[in-house]
């Protein structure tokens, strides 16, 4: 265990334990196999576009869900978090040591994904490289964005994991791409404007850009950490009895 | 009736007129039965609170809303009466259109109902109940399944029925209007059970292999959505036959397929259209995710450690 | 750690407790002051609430909870004073034993872990199972190990719920071997259970509660003399049983006596006046007494008739 860091390691513990981690593997290699047979039976270049469909639209986002919300939702539902709530620990550092693990997780899942698939097209004959690595770049800021807000709400519901989908198939998924200037709630919109300008494409009229969207990431992740470390100081015990 | 105590030492025993059941027991069939109606009662939440119906209860009435309205705007046009072929043209929900919407509601259903019906029971611990008397693994798991998909026929039987029967009633004659109807009817019905048929069993055999109900859910939507999103995407690049094989590796769009075949329509569906797979192709393919998701669930159910 | 030391004092005052509609704990005063002291109730009568409470896990909604005269709701110092373990059987199944009382005392700052992490362990008894990860633990070892995660940091406080559910008869002897050590050592103890007999044998005081008030507090025995308006049965075996009970029976604070193989049973109204009155009564008679036994004197018998109440 890591000797100064004991929620840290006791969280990387549990969220590596299961079978659900190889599920996240295998989700998170969708878009590298994606690519690879893209890339075998097709004729058609690869544009950066096609990052966003197969990674940030829903790779991200369901590997963000599962790890957000499990880091301390699944303590809260057992009843596990007695054990670190009844020691003389600031609320704060619990919900920082379970962001950074569920963050790096995904980023760790994801972020190699992106690479690859990166990598994959440019074997294929396209120039994507680099725009690969931006987007790996864009969703390791947006995959921690996800986490804290999904790890936010698991402090107040149990039903975290559906509101998370509802937010990421709904509102991310088919309003925010309806109702133009609602980038900046978006997520998805965020990642995608800082990809695409480090990326060095061209932004369409209406989206977000880097700037916007790096505020856009760190309000989600600041205000999201504060909503959780809030919740996490008045959170109440309660028996069996 | 012996009522006097049996003593022994420092202790007596009391005949309080307890008897052992005798008589007729129902057997196998009626537990079957049974779990069953327990199984369509919980999909809709009927004898629960008020919150475990608002899913199941909500989607049955959005799934009436387009034969409502179609059948709105045709007896619209209808007492206008203007001819055969502008009532036609502005009905724009006809029995293959309602698909992709109907197809929908059963798939969130599903998400929502199939984890509740297959996973309590796991989390709760409370299966070894049930395989201790009349009803064995399979049968349990075989009651569950029909159960839900009997929720399903309703949900998807009732918006078809009503189209055909508002299309009827709205034709100038009543046996005309039967005669033009009725044709429809055997492919509507097949559709029909075929979407409940593939959607029910796909999300039986994923809800059973776990407890825990929202990560069942999560993986129900996942099943459905991921698969698509990579057909799209291969026959989007016109990938030739990999598009093909991811096109019937994906329920969704195998459905789409049969509602296309069946109805000898368009499909609105872009990657069915694009991927210039044969009809009946997506028939023998729901068959197969038919057959597959039965196959997971019987095997999970006959392993399972209770 | 055998020394002694002043005893921490936990003070409950007009404490209560309530979900929206449901009042899990009413008006409730107290206070606890070294020793063992047993919490005693049916299911859903609210332990867990107000151990819950004394812990820092949850805040009254009226009166106040201290520990030493600081409130228990967040107060991080609290928790360096109390010790609890939760009645919900749940710890991380996927660290071993050693691990999971080590993640406590590193939560709590202690500056020799690895030390203070064996002496708990050794001091449960579990130093056998304790490279086992907790999942395979029976449910007795998980007690166990959640005792000691609570002892690791020393605390002059210990809050059990319900500790020795789930242990064999040979585990719960030596939990009660060492609770009643730690008591000895000076520490305050608060246990809670609904089973009259551990309460009996452990417990030098006790709180009963029902239905979220507190009936009763004390020694158990000197809570039955109070209720002098509930019968007292009492056992005798004299040689001549028959006249006895017809000269019972003229005294006024006897109200029932019956002959059966084996003995005179004499229900009584008034325990003090029986007892002043009855040697008197069988010297006059010339009877000499063999047997003389209360018949409810238990924890069992006065939480009966509380329960009943």
């Amino acid at each position: 265990m890591i000797a100064r860091a004991p929620i840290v390691a006791v969280t990387l513990r549990g969220l590596l334990d299961r079978k659900r981690f190889w599920l996240m593997v295998a989700l998170a290699a969708v878009p590298v196999l994606l690519m690879a047979m893209a890339v075998a039976f097709s004729d058609q270049p690869v544009e950066p576009e096609d990052f966003d469909t197969a990674v940030i639209s829903l790779v991200l986002p369901l590997i963000a869900l599962v790890f957000g919300t499990s880091a301390i939702g699944s303590e809260l539902d057992e009843g596990t978090i007695v054990y670190l709530l009844t020691k003389p620990v600031r609320r704060l550092r619990i919900v920082l040591a379970k962001v950074l693990v569920a963050a790096a997780l995904t980023a760790a899942l994801v972020v190699p994904a992106t690479l690859l698939t990166g990598l994959v097209a440019t074997l294929g004959g396209s120039d994507v490289l680099a725009a690969g690595a931006a987007y790996a770049l864009a969703t390791a800021l947006g995959g921690t964005a996800y986490v804290v807000i999904f790890l936010a709400v698991s402090t107040f519901t149990r039903w975290a994991l559906a509101v998370g989908l509802v937010y990421v198939l709904l509102w991310e998924g088919i309003l925010a791409d309806l109702l133009p200037g609602t980038g900046q709630f978006s997520v998805r919109q965020a990642t995608l404007g800082v990809a695409r300008e480090l990326a060095d494409e061209p932004i369409p009229s209406g989206a977000i850009g880097l700037e916007q969207g790096l505020i856009s990431l760190a309000i989600f992740i600041i205000g999201g950490i504060a909503i959780a470390t809030w919740r996490m100081s008045r959170y109440q015990v309660r028996g069996g009895d | 009736m012996d009522r006097r105590p049996s003593e022994g030492r420092g202790g007596s025993i009391y005949d309080l007129g307890y008897r052992g059941y005798e008589g007729p027991r129902l057997g196998r069939r009626a537990a079957i039965w049974a779990l069953l109606a327990h199984s369509v009662r919980t999909a809709y939440g009927i004898g629960r609170n008020a919150r475990s119906k608002v899913m199941p209860v909500g989607l049955a009435v959005l799934a009436v809303l387009p034969s409502m309205l179609a059948l709105g705007i045709l007896m619209l046009v209808t007492t206008l009466n203007a001819p055969a072929e502008v009532v036609e043209a502005f009905s724009p929900v006809a029995y293959s259109t309602i698909f992709p919407f109907i197809a929908i509601l059963v798939f969130l259903f599903c998400a929502s109902q199939a984890p509740e019906l297959f996973g309590r029971d796991q989390q709760m611990g409370v299966l070894p109940l049930y395989f201790s008397r009349a009803i064995g693994r399979l049968d349990y798991a075989a009651a569950r399944f029909l159960g839900l998909f009997a929720s399903l026929l309703v949900l998807v039987l009732v918006p078809y029925l009503l189209l055909l029967v508002g299309r009827v009633l709205v034709a100038p004659d009543l046996f005309e209007g039967l005669a033009e109807e009725l044709p429809s009817a055997p492919a509507a019905l097949a559709v029909a059970l075929m979407t409940a048929a593939v959607v029910g069993t796909l999300s039986s055999a994923v809800a059973s292999l776990t407890p825990r109900r929202s990560y069942a859910t999560v993986a129900i939507i996942a099943v459905f959505l991921v698969p698509n999103i990579v057909a799209s995407s291969l026959v989007a690049l016109e990938t030739g036959l990999v598009g093909q094989i991811a096109a019937v590796l994906s329920p969704p769009d195998v459905l789409d397929g049969v509602n296309a075949y069946l109805f000898d329509a368009r499909p609105d569906n872009i990657t069915v259209l694009r991927a210039g797979i044969d009809g009946w192709v997506y028939v023998v393919a729901a068959f197969a995710w038919i057959a597959g998701s039965l196959a997971v669930l019987a095997r999970r159910y006959r392993s399972m450690v209770v | 750690m055998s020394e002694q030391r002043h005893s921490s004092t936990i003070t409950v005052e007009h404490a209560s407790r309530w979900y929206g509609d449901v009042v899990a704990v009413n008006d409730i005063s107290f206070t606890v002051d070294g020793g063992v002291t047993g919490l005693l109730g049916p299911n859903g009568a609210g332990k867990t609430t107000l151990l819950h409470m004394i812990a820092g896990l949850m805040a009254p909604s009226a009166g106040s909870i201290r520990i030493d005269d600081h409130a228990t709701w967040r107060r991080p110092p609290v928790y360096r004073r109390v010790g609890l373990v939760p009645e919900r059987e749940s710890v991380y199944p996927y660290l071993s034993g050693r691990e999971f009382v080590r993640l406590n005392a590193e939560l709590h700052h202690l500056p020799d872990a690895v030390a203070a992490t064996g002496r708990a362990i050794d001091m449960v008894d579990l130093a056998d199972a304790a490279e086992r990860k907790v999942g395979t633990y029976s449910k007795g070892m998980r007690q166990r190990i959640k005792v000691a995660a609570a002892l690791v940091h020393d605390p002059p406080v210990l809050v059990l719920d319900e500790p020795f559910n789930g242990m064999d008869p040979r585990q719960r002897l030596h939990m009660f071997g060492l609770l009643r050590q730690m008591a000895a050592e000076g520490r305050t103890i608060l246990l809670s259970s609904h089973i009259l007999e551990e309460v009996e044998r452990i417990a030098d005081s006790v709180l009963v509660i029902y239905a979220g008030r507190l009936a009763a507090a004390g020694d158990f025995r000197s809570i039955r003399r109070l209720m002098t308006d509930r019968p007292h049965t009492f056992l005798l075996r004299s040689s001549d049983d028959r006249r006895l009970g017809s000269m019972l029976l003229t005294e006024g604070c006897v109200f029932g006596i019956e002959l059966d193989g084996a003995g005179l049973r004499v229900r009584t109204s008034d325990y003090g006046e029986f007892t002043r009155r009855m040697p008197s009564v069988v010297r006059d008679a010339g009877i000499r007494l063999f047997e003389l036994r209360p018949t409810d004197d238990s924890l069992e018998s006065v939480f009966g008739y509380l329960v009943g109440r």
